[in-house]
Parts: C-alpha cells; sequence; structure tokens
C-alpha cells in the first residue's frame, strides 16, 4: 500500500475502548453423561484412569479426534467428616487429598491457624455450616470460556429409585446470584449458591474456575444411591467403600441435566480516522493518471475525486499493523470531510 | 513476592512460519478432506454436524441434535457497544438478546463459467433494443483486477493476452477458504489431480512458482508441460481454463449437458457444483478429482529468559514451608500485630545416609513462574512439568515460551 503521509491519532480524542459480553448456551443432558455411547458404567464417551482419582466426560467417544473434552468428575470428603476412619473405607487418603485439594484451590486458608478451609453452604465463609461431603463437577475451558454467567446455572439430579433415577429430580438452581450480586470472591473467584426448588443450599459454582460443588444432602435420604450385584447402598456408604470411580458412576447415572451460560469478554479498540477536506482527494493507484493526466479531471480547474477502500493503521516506527477494508469504496473531494470508525476486537 | 523486572535481552520475539498441509478428493458429489473418514453419531448423521469435507469452525457441537441433545448456540445482549450478531436489527431494543447458530462451516466450491464474461440482457420495451445488463458470472468480473495485477508475474493471468481472452473463455473456478490456508497458499505446493476410472489421466503443478499450472503428468499425456490455469496464492482461487482432452472417452461432467472428454475445465465436478449422478449422469461416477496444498502459518513466538539468580527466590509461601506447630503471632493487641520474625524453615535437604538427618540448607522448589505486566496485573503463569529444585548457591534461567 503506498502511503506517502500519515494522519496522527490523537490518543485523547481519536481512540477509545469498549467491552462486550458474548455468551453461549451450553445444554449437557444426561444423555450424553451415560448411556449414550455403550452400556453403563463403561461407555466410550468415559475415560477412566489407573490412579482412579477423576472421571473424565467426553461428548462422543474420546478416540475419536471429534470428542470434546466436557467436564471431569470426582469426589471427597474432609478429614474431619463422619465418613472418615469409617470401616471398610477405600482410597480414604485419596478421597481427602481431593477435597483439600478443591477447597485449598478455590478458598486458600484460614487465618491464623493455616488450615484448609472447607466449603461451606453459604456465603460468608465464617467456618459455619461445613459442606464436608462434595462431588465435584470440574467443566471445561472450552465450555466456560472466561467464565460461567452468574444465575445461569441449572443442575437436574435424579432422585428415584436406581432403577428409575428420574421418577422423581432436584434441580439446583443458582437462583440468587447474578452480575451484582449473590455471590462470594474468594482464592478461586466468585462463587454462588446452588438451591433446590425448597430452598436448601445444596452446592455451590464456581464462576470464573468453572467448577461446581454438590453436596451430598441432595441425595441423604435415598437407600440405594447405587446399586450393584452385591446390594444397594447409599451415599454414604458410596463415599466409604466405593471406588472414586465407582462414586462417579453412581452420580453420572443420576445427572438428567447440567445447563449454563458461559461468557466471553470481547474488547474492542476503535480508532476514529478523520479525513479532512482537503486531504486524500488523490490517489496513488496507478489506474488513477492515464497518460499523466488524472483521468476524473478534464480541465485543470475541476476538482479532483478520489474513492477511499483501504485504511491502514501503522505504528510510530509506520510499520504497517492493521488494514481495515470499507465494503464499498467511499468518494471523497475536498467538498467533504469524513471519519472512518475502524473497529477492531480482540 | 518481589517481582523482577526482565532486562533488554531477555525477552525475544520470533516468528514461527508453519506450512500446514490440506488435501480434498472429490467423487460422487462428496468431498472428503484430509481423507478423513465419515463419522456417525448416536444423535445426528454426522458427528461434527457439517458435510463431508467441510471444516467447523468451533468444533463443540460434536454429535448434536434438536430436541434430544441440543445445539450450544451464541447470544448477547443488544448493547450500547455496537456489538452484533448475524441477524442483529438496528429497531431492537436495548437489552435484546441477538443469538446466532452454531456450527459455522466452510469447504471448497468448484463453479463451472461456460462462458466467463457473459452478460444478461434485457430488452428496452419503448425501443424493444437489446441490452447487456448484470454479468452472468460475477465472481469472473470481480476478478478480473486482481488477475490483471498478477500480470506482471506471468503472461497467463491476464485476462487479455497473447494466450486469449479469459472473458471469452470456459473457466473452471475453484474457490478455497482461508481457514484452509491461513495467509496465502505455499507457491510451490499445489497439486490437482484427474482420475477417470480410477486412473491417473493428468497432474498440475505449479513448479515455477509464479502460479502457472503446468500439466506434468503422467508422462506422455496430451498436453504434458502445458498451462492449464494459474493459482491466486493470496486470495485462495485457483481457475482453470485447459480444454484439451485429457481422454478419448466421454463421460457426463456437466449438469444438464451431454457427454464431454474429461479435461481441466471439467477438474472438480462435484464440489458444491450441482454435478451428481442426478444432473449429469450415471457416468459421473467415472470421474474422481483431487487437490492438495500447503497453506502459509505465521505464528509470533516470544521467548522469556526468567532468571532465578543465586541468593534470590530463596523462600517459598506455601504454609508447610514452615515447621508446623509455630506460632505465627508474636504479639498483637489493639496498638500492635508483631509476627514471630524466629519461626524455623522445615528442613527438607536430603541425606545421604538412612535415619540421619542432613544439616539444614536452604532451598526451595519452583514450581511455577508468573508473568506481570508494568501494571503488575498478573497476565500469565508458566507452570513446570516437574518442580526444580533451586539451592541458595545456584543460578537457574526459565525459558518461557509463548506462541501468539
Amino acid at each position: 500500500m503506498a502511503v506517502t503521509n500519515y494522519e496522527i491519532l490523537d490518543l485523547t480524542q481519536d481512540v477509545t475502548t469498549t467491552r462486550t459480553l458474548l455468551h453461549e448456551s451450553i445444554p449437557l443432558t444426561g444423555t450424553i453423561i451415560s448411556g449414550t455411547y455403550g452400556t453403563f458404567p463403561s461407555e466410550d464417551n468415559i475415560k477412566n484412569y489407573t490412579h482412579g482419582q477423576f472421571q473424565s466426560v467426553y461428548d462422543y467417544p474420546y478416540l475419536s479426534s471429534s470428542a470434546n473434552h466436557i467436564f471431569d468428575i470426582s469426589i471427597g470428603y474432609d478429614e474431619a467428616s463422619p465418613l472418615s476412619g469409617s470401616p471398610g473405607v477405600t482410597l480414604e487418603a485419596k478421597k481427602i487429598n481431593m477435597y483439600n485439594q478443591f477447597s485449598q484451590v478455590l478458598l486458600g486458608y484460614t487465618g491464623s491457624t493455616n488450615t484448609v478451609r472447607k466449603f461451606e453452604l453459604d456465603l460468608t465463609l465464617d467456618e459455619v455450616g461445613a459442606m464436608q461431603e462434595s462431588f465435584f463437577l470440574n467443566f471445561s475451558r472450552l465450555i466456560t470460556k472466561d467464565q460461567i454467567k452468574k444465575g445461569s446455572v441449572s443442575i437436574t439430579l435424579g432422585t428415584g429409585s436406581w432403577a428409575t433415577p428420574f421418577a422423581g429430580t432436584k434441580v439446583l438452581t443458582d437462583v440468587s446470584a447474578s452480575d451484582t450480586g449473590g455471590t462470594t470472591n474468594t482464592f478461586g473467584g466468585d462463587y454462588g449458591l446452588l438451591y433446590s426448588s425448597d430452598n436448601v443450599v445444596r452446592g455451590l459454582v464456581f464462576y470464573q474456575a468453572g467448577i461446581a460443588v454438590l453436596s451430598t444432602s441432595s441425595f441423604d435420604v435415598m437407600t440405594d444411591f447405587l446399586s450393584e450385584s452385591a446390594g444397594t447402598k447409599s451415599v454414604a456408604q458410596v463415599f466409604v467403600s466405593s471406588s472414586i470411580t465407582g462414586a462417579c458412576d453412581a452420580l453420572r447415572h443420576r445427572v438428567q441435566n447440567i445447563s449454563f451460560n458461559n461468557t466471553t469478554e470481547i474488547n474492542s479498540t476503535i480508532y476514529f480516522c478523520r479525513v479532512p477536506h482537503n486531504k486524500y482527494n488523490h490517489s496513488s493507484n496507478p489506474t488513477y493518471l492515464s497518460a499523466s493526466t488524472i483521468r476524473v479531471k478534464n480541465v485543470a480547474t475541476d476538482t479532483p475525486v478520489a474513492y477511499i477502500t483501504t485504511i491502514g493503521l501503522y505504528s510510530s516506527q509506520n510499520e504497517l499493523l492493521a488494514v481495515a477494508k470499507l465494503s464499498e469504496p467511499l468518494r471523497k473531494d475536498p467538498t467533504n470531510e469524513i471519519t472512518l470508525r475502524v473497529r477492531l476486537d480482540y | 513476592m518481589s517481582l523482577k523486572k526482565f532486562g533488554e535481552n531477555d525477552i525475544i520475539l520470533n516468528t514461527m512460519r508453519t506450512y500446514p498441509k490440506s488435501e480434498f478428493f472429490i467423487f460422487d458429489s462428496n468431498i472428503y478432506y484430509n481423507d478423513k473418514p465419515s463419522q456417525s453419531g448416536a444423535f445426528s448423521a454426522q458427528a461434527d454436524n457439517v458435510p463431508s469435507g467441510h471444516i467447523s469452525l468451533h468444533e463443540i457441537n460434536t454429535d448434536r441434535a434438536d430436541g434430544t441433545n441440543p445445539f450450544i448456540y451464541p447470544f448477547t445482549y443488544k448493547q450500547s457497544s455496537g456489538f452484533a450478531l448475524s441477524g442483529s436489527k438496528t429497531t431492537d431494543a436495548y437489552g435484546t438478546v441477538i443469538s446466532g447458530s452454531y456450527p459455522l462451516s466452510a469447504s471448497i466450491t468448484r463453479e463451472f463459467m461456460a462462458t466467463a464474461g457473459q452478460r444478461n440482457t434485457a430488452t428496452n420495451p419503448d425501443t424493444g433494443l437489446t441490452f447487456q445488463t448484470t454479468p452472468v458470472y460475477p465472481h469472473f468480473y470481480a476478478l478480473k483486477n486482481r488477475l490483471n495485477f498478477y500480470g506482471a508475474i506471468s503472461e497467463h493471468y491476464k485476462v487479455s493476452s497473447s494466450y486469449g481472452d479469459k472473458a471469452n473463455q470456459t473457466i473452471n473456478l475453484t474457490s478455497i477458504p482461508s481457514i484452509f490456508y491461513g495467509q496465502k497458499i505455499n507457491p510451490g505446493s499445489v497439486r490437482l489431480d484427474w482420475y477417470f476410472t480410477g486412473s491417473l489421466i493428468g497432474t498440475l503443478e505449479d513448479t515455477k512458482q509464479n502460479g502457472e499450472l503446468i500439466q506434468t503428468g503422467p508422462v506422455g499425456s496430451t498436453g504434458s508441460g502445458s498451462v492449464a490455469g494459474v493459482v491466486l496464492y493470496n486470495e485462495g482461487f485457483i481457475l482453470l481454463t485447459g480444454s484439451w482432452a485429457l481422454s478419448s472417452q466421454t463421460i457426463s461432467l456437466e449438469a444438464g449437458a451431454g457427454p464431454k472428454n474429461p479435461s481441466w475445465i471439467y477438474w472438480g465436478a462435484g464440489a458444491h457444483d450441482n454435478v451428481s449422478t442426478s444432473t449429469a449422469g450415471a457416468s459421473y461416477l467415472t470421474a474422481s478429482s483431487r487437490l492438495s496444498f500447503e497453506g502459509t502459518n505465521d505464528i509470533q513466538v516470544m521467548t522469556m529468559f526468567a532468571h532465578a539468580r543465586r541468593g534470590e527466590v530463596n523462600y517459598s509461601n506455601n504454609p508447610t514451608y514452615i515447621e508446623y506447630n509455630q506460632s505465627l503471632v508474636e504479639q498483637t493487641s489493639s496498638q500492635i500485630y508483631l509476627e514471630n520474625n524466629s519461626r524455623r524453615i522445615y528442613n527438607f535437604a536430603s541425606s545421604s545416609y538412612t535415619d540421619y538427618s542432613a544439616s539444614f540448607e536452604r532451598q526451595v522448589y519452583v514450581s511455577r513462574v508468573a508473568i506481570y505486566d508494568d501494571k503488575q496485573n498478573l497476565i500469565g503463569v508458566a507452570t513446570l512439568s516437574n518442580p526444580v529444585r533451586k539451592k541458595e548457591d545456584e543460578d537457574l534461567t526459565f525459558k518461557l515460551k509463548l506462541d501468539i
């Protein structure tokens, strides 16, 4: 692009910035969480690991390059939980470590005693109302983007029998959270409360971290949270005697629907490129001249005319950084002035 | 926490140029991209929810369908910032939800221009005279300036030259969306193959890297060594004008027309151009085409050297760095808050002997390096695959690479 002179942008008047929030609606139905890509609990879109500390859910058999990682599931309980030290316990250290890992990262430590905070079913973090046994749903950055939109989370859990889990359901929503309140800011970012329809807090959602922490209280009254050949187990028995993978399978069997909206911040810089009346009325396009005469002028007194097609943005060292193209050429002659608004999204 | 400033030799900016290869195979009105087989889904016929030969922009709506497993879709609210999705209306009230739809996809497209410069005609009702109106093939007119611009590289680009006037020729135009090649098609990497009944009857390559597509094979084939078309590397277009017969047999290659000899103007038939067995004829199945090329994609790489010099970076904020069961606060009252300044650091120096604790040695394990901007906002974190031990008398340098 031939440029013979440059217009210097006045940073106080010619440049401004804006921010836009773009959202995506993310529906995650229970059909992809269990039962579609194989026989429960060994579906092809569920990845288990030899370390047995969590389970990954994909939206398609994970061996395919088309598959996207959707979320991870894990469980854990605090070492002060009544379940801790129970007879017949399986993988207790891992379950306690998992709880501590999440709480340390998301909540940090208490003041002077330097102990890891516990999840609480309120927004106060006053060490009252601890949630000592938890399911963890760690959503992929692919679907949470910058953060989960506050007030948009809905998780439907089946509370029926093992055979017909969705004969009864419990819908958890972060109904009290919004952009202006209903959340608490802590190490892991803002978190809100997940209420069931009876207005009881059943979990937490960390918006920037993209993590939902569900209390086992949603399933406390059930005797068959899990049914297997050896018999049925309550949710407490599952936390004690089942592996983490087994507990995750049992939860997947009872997830009917998860939905939320994500948020992406789009920052824009707007450059106002001002074209004064006495400039840019000529073109350096080779076709502008014919036999050393300006084509658009018949006599010397005619005013020149040019058509603006492109705007180049240059650095302070006159390096071309970006080019903006007009949808159609814009006529410019000495009788008009133009301000072109160039918007750069990033 | 103290911050360290990068020196003038600690940050290097490089450009890494990559050449991603793309390959399309066209057969029976289907396009196969990079030989990727069709994958069926439990909810949708195609797992990636885009037709064969297409690339999905976000690839997040895998195996979804309306109803049982609905699509992820974008939306925003009408705001004063002026941001808009396709379909936004200026008459919408502020706060109106503006939604879009996924998946967004792209693929190559072929356009057969029987006489490229042809124009539609109309009759003046007053005079009864016929006059020319809009172009029949507006894409040809859109490319004329660009073709003449590249005429300095090769005479074959020019619309009108000693090789003829493209406006009067039949042109086979293939459009390649930029998502497949990035900044430009890599000169010298373009190859087009023409298969008839499974046998290769023609190959075009831009061996001169000047945009001319020269027939290079098979050896001794009709038209071998001739230029059959040109490539617009920066714009992603291939124009073929070679009309010589590559086979003496005739087959159906044009919708609504009779059998033709295979030639370069019929290469790629079936690539979203309405050519199929139903529109052309059953013998169309004997034709297949392949296109391969490399794109060009520049990746800016920032390399940062973060130095942890001896005597520095020798303390951890991890609570376990301090020996357990020591009082943090020495004195506190309404007037004073005094921390215990004699707390002991936990000694984790390795001993060479069993049942013997090594002498205290000041050391830390570096697990991550954080990058801050000039206003001390955290803008990036580099996490090491394994923590690196740093002793008091050691100099360490961490090399951080950031692809932009």
